[in-house]
């Protein structure tokens, strides 16, 4: 039986050979360095780490016996890819950041050339051929973490938008027929949008019939945003509903009148109880207090 | 029967009328006077304007049922705008200077409430 001349091993069988003769010493380098970067900041467990860096080995291993030419739709380079994709979802819901992650991968390439450079059968052209190799293994993985990164940080943006969405615009059924919208903060294009959108739509689910749009939390205001709350008032009358304007204080009012905006047709009251008082009494209703 | 609206009496002096897709709000003139005489025929005192198929009031449709409010008031006849769609709403709020002048209504239930409330001023419009 013969073996083949060290100069006659292909690019992945020079790997093949640096893995399975040091693959103690580099599993533990792996894991030595997982445990620097994640155990330290609680992200993985040491199970957690070593069951990683042992998979990786094994599909770097498993992706290797495919041939020299990497090929990038092959099953095993899918599996080494979906490995760092879900390992990169996993510390990413954990609270890592995108730089640990990538300047790991980094090491565990580094890694590889570190061993190779000990391997003095290597000459010049394959040990150029293995780093063609592995940049382009190790660069489709940053690729692919990278974007993780990004749909992750869509999702979580899109998550907190919904949410600041919620809650900017928390229209209540105060009574049937009766909805109450309190404002606080500014109001811009986007912001009125969204809120008469809401408005508009809850209106015509609850059949409303009054509004108190409450403006106590409006620090400021100016002709766009009387311009706003004027289109708001204007749509919640085109719907059929009528709209009382609560909260409105005396900078707000002063601020009114020298921008010459006429409030003259809008139902205002001071105070948001005050507001609901005059929706009950357009809905004929009495509240009375109860005995003792 | 004219083309394009369907016109249904409801009782108590009014008429519903229900656009169809054959209205052509920019042809006012094709509409208005047979609109008229089936009013005066059926002695209507109010107009229900249905605008639950209607998914956006432009300039255009805007302009036709203000043209339609103006020739109901000469005629005694109040139109009551019902079922405006909350897009619709929003994207007419943006393009009117001031309030409509017709009455608004959520439904056509509170049309009619609205009606006798306009009927009989001192009683309550929403009883």
């Amino acid at each position: 039986m013969t073996t083949p001349a060290p100069t006659q091993r292909t690019t992945s069988q020079i790997l093949i050979d640096l893995l399975m003769l040091n693959v103690g010493k580099i599993s533990a380098i792996i894991e030595q360095q997982g445990h620097k970067i994640f155990g330290q900041a609680n992200l993985l467990s040491k199970e957690e780490i070593n069951d990683y860096s042992l998979e990786f080995l094994e599909l770097v291993v498993i992706l290797l016996q495919t041939g020299t030419q990497l090929d990038r739709r092959s099953a095993e380079f899918g599996a080494l890819r979906k490995f760092f994709t879900s390992f990169s979802q996993q510390i990413q819901a954990r609270g890592s950041n995108l730089d640990e992650f990538v300047r790991y991968i980094q090491f565990l390439q580094r890694v590889f050339l570190d061993n190779l450079e000990a391997d003095a059968t290597v000459d010049f052209a394959q040990s150029r051929a293995i780093l063609l190799l592995l940049g382009s293994i190790f660069n489709d993985i940053i690729l692919d973490v990278f974007h993780v990164y990004l749909e992750e940080k869509e999702r979580t943006i899109q998550a907190q938008q919904e949410e600041l969405r919620q809650t900017s615009t928390p229209i209540t059924e105060i009574w049937d027929g009766v909805l109450t919208l309190p404002i606080i903060g500014t109001l811009d294009s986007t912001r009125t949008m969204m809120v008469m959108e809401n408005l508009l739509s809850r209106i015509e689910a609850e059949r409303a019939r009054v509004v108190v749009i409450d403006v106590t939390g409006v620090m400021a205001i100016d002709s766009q945003v009387s311009h706003h709350l004027i289109q708001m008032i204007r749509a919640v009358g085109l719907m059929g509903a009528e709209a009382v304007l609560t909260g409105i204080r005396p900078e707000i009012a002063r601020s009114l009148t020298s921008l010459n905006i006429d409030l003259g047709k809008v139902t205002t009251r001071a105070t948001l109880s005050e507001g609901l008082k005059e929706a009950f009494r357009r809905l004929k209703v009495e509240v009375h207090q109860g005995k003792g | 029967m004219i083309p394009g609206i369907h016109l249904t009496p409801i009782g108590e002096d009014s008429v519903l009328l229900e656009p169809g897709e054959g209205l052509d709000p920019t042809d006012p003139d094709a509409y208005l006077v047979p609109l008229l005489g089936y009013l005066q025929k059926q002695r209507a005192r109010f107009l229900i304007y249905d605008l639950k198929s209607v998914a956006l009031i432009d300039n255009v449709y805007y302009e036709w049922m203000t043209t339609m409010n103006s020739l109901c008031m000469i005629s005694g006849i109040t139109m009551v705008a019902t079922n405006i769609r909350p897009y619709a709403a929003f994207a007419l709020s943006q393009q009117i200077a001031g309030n409509p002048p017709f009455p608004c209504a959520l439904n056509v239930d509170s049309a009619r409430r609205k009606i006798r409330g306009l009927a009989a001023p001192e009683s309550d419009p929403d009883t």
